[in-house]
């Protein structure tokens, strides 16, 4: 039962809950749970099961409704539209720059970036009052921005923690263990997935592929601490279980740590150890002489 | 047509079998796989005995440029179309229709249904007919295995998160999904993994919505709705969130539609996904009698089609007309149905002298109101006609009155001095259609969002279309689309007639200007010297020409424009204040504060409205969905209703009320028979006669006399507080009564 | 053997509760029912398969002739009639299947339905039928289609 609190990001649509290693949705679950209630209840044997599985599948629902990937925003004390945002007069100056590079007619066309600086700016997450001041600024419908927002999922548009920091979840990643590295993640910091820790500091997500697969598994840190000027989206190759777990307490500890492979015997992408093939230079093409042309 | 058109095909390959059309149409691969070949039997085939097909629905083509004119082959049909059409539009032309989920011809092209695939030679993939320019000497093939088959594919992936829950579904004997899939789709499915679920959204109490019928991969034609929302309607509010299998159509923030044409999306849904709330599990369209009549609750008259089952009004749908409504109705006119099923008046009632109404038959009401009325004096009587009078009543009423000696007849909300002279002075001179050719647009004291939705629709539809300026003068409202409001009053116009206001440039320089005043202004006491001012607007800014006329007015009712024309014109602008006799013909919204006490009022209508509280006698009357009548819309287009229930209870017909009364009162009246009233017309407004036609205004304002009179500085005010509430029917609505607390709420 | 069972069990409870046991059960009344003393005739030797909710008694006899081998003693003794059999147990009382009452009760969860209900015709005015439109139907539908205005309003 354990499981069924940590709910599955991706799938939402039906509402899926992590079993284990399989996943199962709500729907049957819950079928599945009322026929065990039945036959208990039926045979009056304990209803020891009930009462904890009840609790168990009210807060696998109540997590669906606050999921980051919902396409409808819920009114919250820190997130409404009501509350006034406003890009900082720094980013003002960015944001002039970035409106530069496009026509004044096709405005609309800096959404992108706007959206990101916003959310660097905001902490990591997009409140719908500043996805309506980027609507402002470009001058387009506010939906044509929620439009944008909810397409990618790089845009959180729930609260995040200050090191936002996501596993590769794609196959190469996988293959070499991501699930562990996620697990021994979530099991260090005691949140789920898409939670923040009580400090703030740390949330947990994943992404897709990233194009480190010759690195894998890989984690990227999104570093919201020092707003935008001093945001960093570092990735960090070559993890394991113990070493994420360092990294996150050098973060904690506010160390900086090279970004790039962990495995102090790599260079970058190259083997471990050293090159073992292509150790003489490259001969020229047979066929053609370059000195000719 | 349908019948016909499958029988037609059906006979072809029997009646041709000799000749080469039967064996051409079977495409086998060698010819697939070489092109030269089967050009080569194309070429051939293309003979003249071939039988004619006729475009899809009557389509016409319209050569703007005939050099621009290309020849595509359809099915190895020669077609001379205009550059410019898409390969879809080549194949409607040639007579085949081809199926289709997201286009839609009055909206922009999306091309990611992929339903409407069809066969170009040469080219290596089949091709999205909807997006694809033709070309000269393209040879669009639209029934070959290859096209069948990827409709056909298409067709399964569109059902794969398609609920199958058509017994349940309201659109059910309606939905193109049904249809494509039953004539284009496959026997089986292949899906056998968990369908998608989508949450519904609220969109307010008329469109209903049930998401998970729109979750096809990538909601693809919902997309149909998006569009139309934003191009047509003006409202930015619906938008495809998120992406991959959990993108859906949503408003993100809670939201409804605030649009005053949302109901359109209904018709437009291709799917269940978004039916209509108030009809929701009322009917099927198949129990459904259609009759096809026009709209009266403004002054535009849709053309609407009412759907009845027995004596019940089901649902109101649009009717086609590219004059008037294109395929569109304002909300009022599609929702407010359910107002002719309250509040109405179904027998005669006479107050009592406690002051209670008591049912009697008709021949006592006659009875009474003629003794009272012979009492009257003649010019105290007056006859006030409703803004749903029909011309036949309108017309009884006055023969009659005049009969009894009183000129004074005239129709609600035309004024204490209505100008009936000049035709030009009160109809829209631009025509409705004709508003898209304009370029300058200048709204005086009119607000036709809520006056006349479908003309707002055409004018906003002209300003995304040729980037027209609106400028308006009245006060503050939202137009949905870019306008100046240049001021609220008279005083503005003053500046721009003196050419002080920068508009003034605008006007003069625009090729095409238009001048709307709103009906509104009739009821002003300065309305005289407002008009002359206009009129001198459009005389410096050269907006009258011999081949252009943009001086418009906007009616507000659907009866003023036959009123006008028939002559109901007051004969003194106070004769209310000495009536004693006040024949109310579904007038509710007349002033009557003034009226004498001892005035006996007789109230003919068919809602039990504003008019009946000061009503001596009730005499109940048929409603615009049960009774034959004529009326003019704005632009002077008459149009005729056709009764599509029977009236409730002993209503009757407003003309043979009075015809009846007439006969009471020993002023037999000397029609029997509608065709005898419009005899009688005739020799008035012979305009009435001439049905779906527009009759332009012969006369110019320059006939007019010169008027010196000072304009009162006063600002416009609305014509139409509350857009859902109009007249009887509106009023009494729930649906309307809904709308109005919920979407007019600011 | 009957009467030493039945002496037994005076000799345990006492003659009073005997009799009142006796009243209950219906064998008072077996003496002027014909029908119900051949069915406690009947159920002597035969096990007794289960009751229902409604305290029926459902009765099998296997050295019968088939047909004759399963039937109901119903709980209510004076005014019995075959629809008090719940529908859980008619199939196995008309040897449609073995599954007894309880056990397709405990098969089946049930989600829905309305509860059984014995048929009552004959049994008084307000037991009998009227149509939606019936004028004795207490809930008699309008089918007039139209609202009318009521005049009740006084200005």
């Amino acid at each position: 039962m354990r499981a069924v609190r940590s709910t599955h990001p991706a799938n939402l649509f039906l509402p899926r809950v992590v079993c284990g290693r399989g996943t199962k949705s709500v729907a049957s679950l819950l079928l599945s749970l009322e026929l065990v209630e039945n036959a208990s209840s039926s045979r009056g044997q304990a209803s020891s099961r009930d009462s904890s599985s009840n609790p168990s599948i009210s807060s696998g629902i109540s997590i669906f409704l606050h999921c980051p990937e919902l396409c409808k925003h819920l009114d919250s004390p820190d997130n409404n539209p009501d509350l006034p945002w406003k890009f900082s007069d720094t980013n003002k100056e960015k944001v002039k720059e970035i409106l530069s590079h496009y026509p004044s007619n096709y405005k609309q066309s800096a959404v992108i970036p706007l959206l990101d600086l916003a959310q660097q700016q905001h902490g990591g997450w997009l409140p719908v009052s500043a996805m309506n001041e980027v609507a402002k600024i470009i001058e387009v419908a506010p939906i044509r921005v929620y439009e944008v927002a909810t397409f990618y999922s790089m845009f959180n548009r729930s609260k995040v923690g200050k090191y936002h920091l996501l596993v590769c979840g794609t196959t190469p990643c996988m293959v070499r263990g991501s699930r562990e590295i996620e697990d021994a993640l979530l099991k260090h910091l005691g949140v789920k997935r898409n939670e923040v820790t009580k400090d703030g500091l740390f949330s947990v997500g994943e992404m897709e592929c990233m194009g480190c697969c010759v690195n894998a598994p890989m984690i990227t840190v999104a570093d919201y601490s020092n707003g935008s000027e001093g945001y960093t989206y570092n990735y960090y190759e070559d993890v394991t279980p113990k070493r994420v777990i360092e990294i996150v307490e050098m973060l904690r500890r506010g160390e900086k740590l090279p970004p790039g492979t962990q495995n102090p015997k790599r260079i970058k992408s190259g083997p471990e150890g050293g090159n073992t093939t292509l150790l003489s230079e490259p001969k020229p093409p047979p066929c053609r002489d370059l000195d000719a042309c | 047509m349908g019948l016909g058109l499958l029988a037609s095909r059906a006979m072809r390959p029997l009646k041709y079998s000799n000749s080469r059309v039967f064996i051409r149409s079977i495409v086998s691969k060698p010819e697939l796989q070489s092109p030269e070949a089967s050009s080569a039997a194309a070429a051939t085939a293309l003979e003249p005995d071939l039988p004619p097909r006729s475009p899809v629905g009557g389509a016409r083509v319209h050569f703007p440029n005939p050099e621009d004119a290309i020849e595509v082959f359809v099915d190895g049909y020669p077609l001379k179309i205009p550059k410019g059409f898409t390969v879809l539009q080549a194949c409607e032309v040639a007579g085949v229709d081809i199926p289709r989920f997201c286009y839609h011809s009055r909206l922009s092209i999306a091309g990611n249904c992929r339903m409407c695939l069809v066969e170009v030679e040469k080219s290596p993939k089949p091709v999205a007919s909807c997006a694809m320019p033709a070309l000269p000497g393209m040879k669009i093939k639209t029934d070959t295995p290859l096209a069948k088959k990827a409709r056909e594919g298409v067709m399964e992936f569109l059902l794969m998160n398609h609920p199958l829950d058509c017994p349940i579904c309201d659109q059910g004997g309606e939905c193109d999904l049904q249809d494509q899939s039953m004539a284009f789709g496959s026997d089986r499915g292949r899906f056998t993994e968990m369908k998608r679920s989508v949450v519904d959204k609220n969109l307010g109490p008329l469109v209903k919505t049930v998401m998970t019928r729109s979750s096809v991969p990538h909601n693809f034609w919902l997309n149909r709705c998006v569009r139309f929302a934003t191009e047509v309607a003006g409202v930015q509010d619906l938008g495809m969130l998120g992406r991959g299998s959990g993108e859906e159509i949503g408003t993100y923030v809670e939201k409804l539609m605030t649009s005053e044409l949302s109901g359109n999306v209904i018709d437009i849904c291709p799917v269940g996904a978004l039916t209509s709330k108030p009809f929701a599990f009322k009917a099927r369209n198949w129990e459904l009698k259609g009759t096809e009549t026009i709209d009266v609750t403004d002054a535009v008259g849709s053309n609407i089609r009412i759907d009845s089952r027995g004596p019940e009004v089901m649902r109101i749908l649009p009717r086609l007309n590219e004059d008037i409504n294109e395929e569109w109705i304002s909300d009022k006119t599609r929702f407010c149905y359910d107002g002719l099923k309250r509040q109405r008046l179904n027998d005669p009632m006479i107050r009592g002298v406690d002051g209670r109404f008591k049912a009697v038959n008709w021949r006592d009401a006659l009875a009474v109101v003629a003794e009272v009325m012979l009492q009257a004096k003649p010019e105290e009587i007056v006859g006030i006609a409703g803004r749903l009078s029909d011309a036949e009543s309108m017309m009884a009423l006055k023969d009659f009155l005049n009969r009894m000696g009183s000129n004074n007849v005239w129709c609600e909300g035309t004024g204490a001095q209505p100008n009936a002279d000049l035709r030009s002075g009160y109809i829209m001179n631009t025509s409705i259609s004709g508003l898209e050719k304009a370029d300058c647009f200048l709204l005086v004291g009119t607000q036709p969002r809520v006056e006349a939705a479908m003309v707002n629709a055409r004018i906003r539809k002209t300003v995304r279309a040729n980037n027209a300026k609106v400028g308006y003068i009245g006060p503050a409202t939202d137009l949905n689309y870019d306008h100046q409001h240049l001021g609220t009053g008279p005083k503005t116009l003053l500046e721009i007639a003196e050419g002080r206001h920068p508009f003034f440039s605008a006007i003069s320089n625009a090729k095409n200007p238009v001048i709307i005043v709103g009906a509104g202004l009739f009821e002003r006491k300065d309305k005289d010297a407002i008009f002359s001012t206009v009129e001198a607007i459009a005389k410096k800014g050269n907006v009258i020409r011999p081949d252009w006329n943009g001086l418009n007015v906007l009616l507000l009712n659907a009866a003023q424009a036959a009123a006008l024309d028939l002559g109901l014109v007051p004969e003194s602008s106070n004769s209310i204040e000495s009536a004693k006799f006040v024949y109310l013909m579904g007038a509710d919204d007349v002033d009557l504060e003034k009226l004498p006490n001892d005035a006996f009022v007789v109230y003919q209508g068919h809602h039990g409205d504003h008019g009946v509280y000061r009503a001596n006698v009730i005499l109940p009357a048929s409603a615009f969905s049960e009774k034959e009548g004529t009326y003019e819309n704005t632009e002077g287009c008459t149009q005729q209703t056709l009764p599509a229930v029977p009236t409730v209870g002993d209503a009757r017909d407003d003309w043979k009320i009075i015809r009846a009364l007439s006969e009471v009162a020993g002023m037999r009246l000397p029609y029997d028979t509608i065709g005898g009233i419009r005899s009688r017309i005739r020799t008035v407004a012979p305009n009435l006669l001439h049905v779906d036609e527009r009759e332009p205004a012969t006369l110019g304002p320059s006939l007019k006399p010169e008027i010196k009179s000072e304009m009162d500085l006063t600002p416009f005010g609305s014509a139409v507080e509350n857009f859902y509430m109009t007249d009887s029917i509106t009023r009494a609505s729930k649906t309307m009564a809904q709308c109005s607390a919920m979407l007019l709420k600011k | 053997m009957a009467m030493k069972s039945a002496l037994k069990s005076i000799r345990e409870r006492g003659l009073g509760s005997f009799l009142r046991e006796l009243k209950e059960e219906g064998f008072l009344r077996a003496l002027l029912d014909g029908n119900l003393m051949q069915t406690k005739l009947h159920n002597r030797g035969a096990t007794l398969v289960g009751v229902d909710k409604f305290g029926n008694k459902y009765y099998q006899k296997l050295d019968e002739q088939f047909g004759r081998h399963r039937w109901v003693e119903y709980a209510e003794k004076s005014r019995y009639n075959a629809s008090q059999v719940p529908p859980e147990w008619h199939g196995w009382l008309h040897c449609m299947t073995d599954h007894t009452g309880d056990e397709l009760l405990m098969l089946k969860p049930k989600r829905y339905g309305l509860e059984h209900r014995e048929n009552l015709s004959g049994e008084g005015e307000e037991f009998i039928y009227h149509s939606k439109g019936h004028f004795l139907n207490p809930e008699q539908r309008d089918w007039s289609r139209y609202q009318p205005w009521e005049p009740s309003k006084k200005e």
